[in-house]
């Protein structure tokens, strides 16, 4: 059933808010001791938010868009009473005082927020294997990494174990365990989201974004969380889209409006990953040009320097966002009890931005950065969206033991995104060996509906 | 020897700068005026600065003769661990103003910085209620060449502050100040709370290092802490020790940039800062440089004078109202504004004086009376507010109004020497104080009416 129809019963009475929540718990309860989604559950509380929806829409009171739809929240975005661990052992005992901007958005329009999903250690990670609350397992490809940052939000998804989640995306964050877990996922346009209660890896990269089974599921939620947030500076004030609008066609009118779009493939983002990948990508660029998309050949001659300069900013960003964990008023300090990536990034980012070094790293990547940006927006100038390899590598198995290269490479493919500021959406594009691959597609900035518009059409076909 | 300062002084706002908490911390029970992101909790971003402070800021640069930045402005991020600071750093901009002057000490730099919480070591605690209040830092360059001069400077900019109706005063004052004699390095010392903790701390200092460099010892470059209570200065750290800040932009804070047209706007509206103010005043009513100077000492006051001057010659009024007004604020601890008097009284007071309708010596009565009546009476509209401190209606409620003729001064003479013949007899072995005792009892007798001077000159006479 798409989430659409789902939500528009449930405001008709069909389905209960009650009973959508205790199927979704039951499932929780008999998978989640396997796949270690969610780290935290309500049932009680959610239990009183699906009853009073109930009782609203009985008595025929308006409800809001999300209305008994189940949704988890990643371990780093702020809602009220629950533990927003950040999955560190810094944060072991640390409850959210407040609720992040689109904590409050949900709220408002009647989403049950059942718990909080696993992540990697203050999203600095790509496999969530390095959450102090053990691994999460890949539902879609047992006994694989679910990707990472965000991999608590896409098992849990992948899982069947919530209609929606949200996830943050510093550097694929969002993107890359949707790729990995075979699900839809959207990063939008820096300052489309409001950060306000999202704990923080990069500042300057971090945006937060929904995970869902369909395009009508990320549709609702962006509706819901995107706009500007007057108590957020880096938002935009701009006319967001009706995104739902856009997404809620029939099959055949969605695929229409891929008819004449411009799509480009660029060269490099497939010579960096792997054969079977690019095979599956191919294929499915294919299909699209068989729906009539104009597909373009691209050349992006920087790609070697995205990483590097995705780091370096990440380092320093994270360094000085981990300056208020000192021990002195959430438990323990971050360095006497984080993991290994965690300290080394604080440990580089220290080091980076001594004023003796600061021409030579932090000032260099900016410069890099402003590069990459003003070349990403030349190559997206003459089509509506480039499209690729999500992940440039299959999910390894769990226990497999990689160097930090081997680990940062995953990213190569999604920190352009960030770096740029662009919006960027994943989708499944296919298998190999069942392991699922995911589709990228990325835009202007502020195009975060044409991507939108794309994965609708997109989705038809499959 | 050279000295420059580092000022910071706190803005009067309404709220905190990157958050809607009040700004009133020191009233309010500690750690009351919190919210999420003043305590930079996991997750906390901030609110867009605060524009009351940031053309606040603007204001007081422009007061200081400063070119403002035609460029982006944008908040850095300095980091520093300290228990105050509960995000591990403080947001300070870059400069907002820039190569100023204030009576030729030069202005190296204006920009503006959130107020950590206060920290009490002894108990362990920190209150957060000042965390997030904006702070104003003033950079001069090493222009002051004696503690007088620094004083004097401190003093002068103190009143720019207050001047610009935008800051808080000198009970906010944090200083850092440097200094380097002659064959010496640069020193630096902190954690200066007052103009005259300043000054102490600069003579200390000053002594201190002549004493080294007479006896050959090097004077390095370091920062030092000054102990208010001892009034001494005590070595923190050397050169070679200093605290590396790693700065980055806030990525959090956008850049900004003050437009042109809110420049001018604010160049439009803001005060006369008070040191060219003394010199108009000197040039254009053409009176005395320390009268010019008590006339600029507050905002209120200087309007009032050149309403004043509108009516009255410049000289007289400002003779009286340096005299008189200030004596008669000075005893009740109030400002100008506080008294609640209007140069209209002001001048009707010196019509009466000029016109002989009173005494010099009732006139001083008259006014006594002035800011006790202000504060006291419940006169809500302004005419009734005016007339209960109109000094003509005051000198007649107190019997005031006139001046004795000679027959009555005369009379009142010859009845006081009478009365008091000890006085008259230890006037005349010489005690001078005794005549000023018998010009209070002829002023007792016709009740203020006498002319001082006159009074003076029939009781030496009769006598």
């Amino acid at each position: 059933m798409k989430l659409l129809d789902k939500a528009v019963s449930i405001k008709n009475h069909e389905i209960t808010a009650s009973d959508n929540l205790e199927n979704f718990y039951n499932k929780i309860k008999r998978r989640n001791p396997d796949i270690n989604a969610f780290l935290e559950i309500k049932i009680e509380e959610a239990r009183l938010v699906a009853d009073k929806i109930d009782q609203r829409i009985k008595s025929g009171e308006e409800v809001g868009k999300l209305a008994g739809l189940v949704i988890g929240i990643k371990s780093n975005i702020n809602v009220e009473d629950f533990k927003i661990t950040a999955a560190s052992k810094t944060l072991e005992n640390y409850f959210g005082s407040y609720d992040a901007t689109v904590i409050e958005r949900i709220k408002k329009e009647d989403g049950i927020i059942i718990g909080m999903t696993n992540m990697d250690e203050f999203a600095a990670g790509s496999s969530t294997e390095t959450s102090y609350f053990g691994y999460t397992d890949n539902p879609a490809a047992p006994g694989r990494i679910p990707g990472g940052s965000s991999g608590g939000s896409a098992a849990a998804i992948a899982a069947g174990l919530c209609d929606l989640s949200l996830g943050s995306d510093t550097g694929g964050s969002i993107r890359n365990p949707a790729s990995h877990c075979g699900v839809m996922a959207f990063k939008p346009t820096y300052g489309v989201v409001s950060r306000q209660g999202l704990l923080d890896l990069a500042m300057s990269f971090d945006q937060i974004g929904p995970f869902a089974q369909d395009t009508g599921g990320i549709a609702m939620m962006l509706d819901v969380i995107t706009g500007y947030d007057p108590k957020e500076c880096t938002t935009i004030d701009w006319n967001v889209p009706a995104f739902t609008k856009i997404t809620d066609l029939e099959d055949e009118k969605a695929q229409d409006a891929l008819k004449g779009m411009k799509l480009g493939v660029v060269e490099q983002f497939l010579e960096v990953s792997d054969d079977k990948i690019v095979n599956i990508i191919e294929d499915t660029v294919q299909e699209m040009g068989e729906l009539g998309v104009e597909l373009v050949e691209l050349s992006f001659d920087y790609i070697e320097l995205c990483l590097p300069t995705y780091y370096l900013i990440n380092y320093v960003e994270f360094f000085s966002a981990t300056r208020k964990y000192d021990g002195r008023k959430y438990g323990y300090k971050i360095e006497d009890v984080c993991g290994e990536e965690v300290l080394r990034r604080i440990h580089i980012g220290s080091y980076i931005s001594q004023k003796e070094y600061s021409g030579k790293y932090y000032n260099k990547a900016l410069q890099a950065r402003s590069l990459i940006r003003k070349e990403i927006n030349k190559l997206l100038r003459d089509v509506d969206a480039i499209v690729g390899p999500t992940v440039p590598k299959l999910p390894h198995k769990l226990g497999t033991s990689l160097e930090p290269m081997e680990m940062y490479a995953y990213d190569v493919l999604t920190v352009i995104a960030n770096l740029a500021g662009i919006p960027a959406a994943s989708i499944k594009a296919g298998e190999v060996n069942s392991i699922p691959v995911g589709l990228q597609i990325q835009a202007k900035p502020l195009d975060d509906a044409k991507i939108l518009q794309i994965m609708a059409g997109f989705h038809q076909t499959l | 020897m050279k000295c420059g300062l580092e000022i910071h002084v706190q803005l009067e706002t309404d709220s905190k700068l990157f958050c809607d908490c009040h700004t009133n911390y020191q009233e309010a029970p500690p750690n009351t005026n919190i919210c999420y992101v003043c305590l930079n909790q996991p997750g906390a971003k901030p609110y867009p600065p605060n524009q009351e402070a940031m053309e606040g800021a603007i204001k007081i640069a422009l007061m200081l003769a400063c070119d403002i930045a035609d460029d982006v402005t944008y908040f850095l991020r300095k980091h520093y661990n300290y228990p105050d600071l509960p995000s591990g750093y403080q947001r300070t901009s870059i400069p907002i103003g820039y190569g100023g002057d204030l009576n030729g000490v030069r202005i190296r730099e204006v920009h503006i910085e959130e107020d950590p919480g206060q920290y009490k070591p002894d108990l362990g605690v920190v209150d957060f209620n000042r965390s997030g209040i904006p702070l104003i830092e003033i950079v001069t360059e090493p222009d002051m060449n004696s503690p007088e001069e620094a004083r004097t400077f401190m003093r002068e900019l103190i009143r720019v502050l207050e001047y610009s109706g935008n800051a808080r005063g000198e009970g906010t004052m944090r200083a850092d100040v440097n200094i380097s004699l002659e064959g010496g390095k640069r020193v630096e010392i902190k954690n200066i709370n007052s103009i005259k903790g300043a000054y102490k701390a600069l003579k200390f200092e000053m002594v201190r290092q002549k004493n080294l460099l007479k006896r050959g010892v090097k004077v390095t470059q370091e920062t030092r802490a000054f102990l208010e209570a001892q009034m001494i200065t005590v070595s923190m750290r050397l050169k070679e020790e200093a605290e590396d800040y790693r700065y980055i932009p806030d990525p959090d804070l956008p850049p900004m940039m003050a437009e042109e047209e809110q420049i001018e706007g604010i160049r439009e509206k803001m005060p006369e800062p008070p040191h060219i103010k003394t010199k108009r005043f000197i040039e254009e009513y053409g009176i005395e440089e320390e009268h010019a100077k008590v006339m600029t000492s507050e905002l209120e006051l200087a309007n009032a004078f050149e309403e004043v001057v509108k009516e009255i010659e410049p000289k007289f009024a400002a003779l009286w109202m340096r005299d008189e007004l200030k004596r008669v604020l000075y005893y009740n601890k109030m400002s100008f504004a506080e008294s609640g008097i209007e140069p209209p009284q002001i001048i009707e007071l010196l019509e009466l004086i000029k016109d002989k309708k009173v005494t010099t010596k009732a006139a001083q009565r008259i006014i006594e009376n002035m800011p006790k009546k202000s504060t006291t009476i419940k006169a809500t509209t302004a005419e009734a507010k005016a007339e209960a401190l109109s000094p003509t209606i005051i000198a007649e409620q107190m019997g005031l109004i006139g001046i004795a003729d000679e027959k009555n001064v005369l009379k009142a003479v010859k009845k006081s020497i009478e009365e008091n013949p000890q006085a008259v007899s230890d006037y005349k072995e010489g005690k001078k104080e005794a005549l000023n005792y018998l010009v209070g009892q002829v002023m007792r007798i016709t009740r203020g009416k006498a002319e001082p001077d006159k009074t003076v000159k029939m009781l030496k006479e009769l006598i």
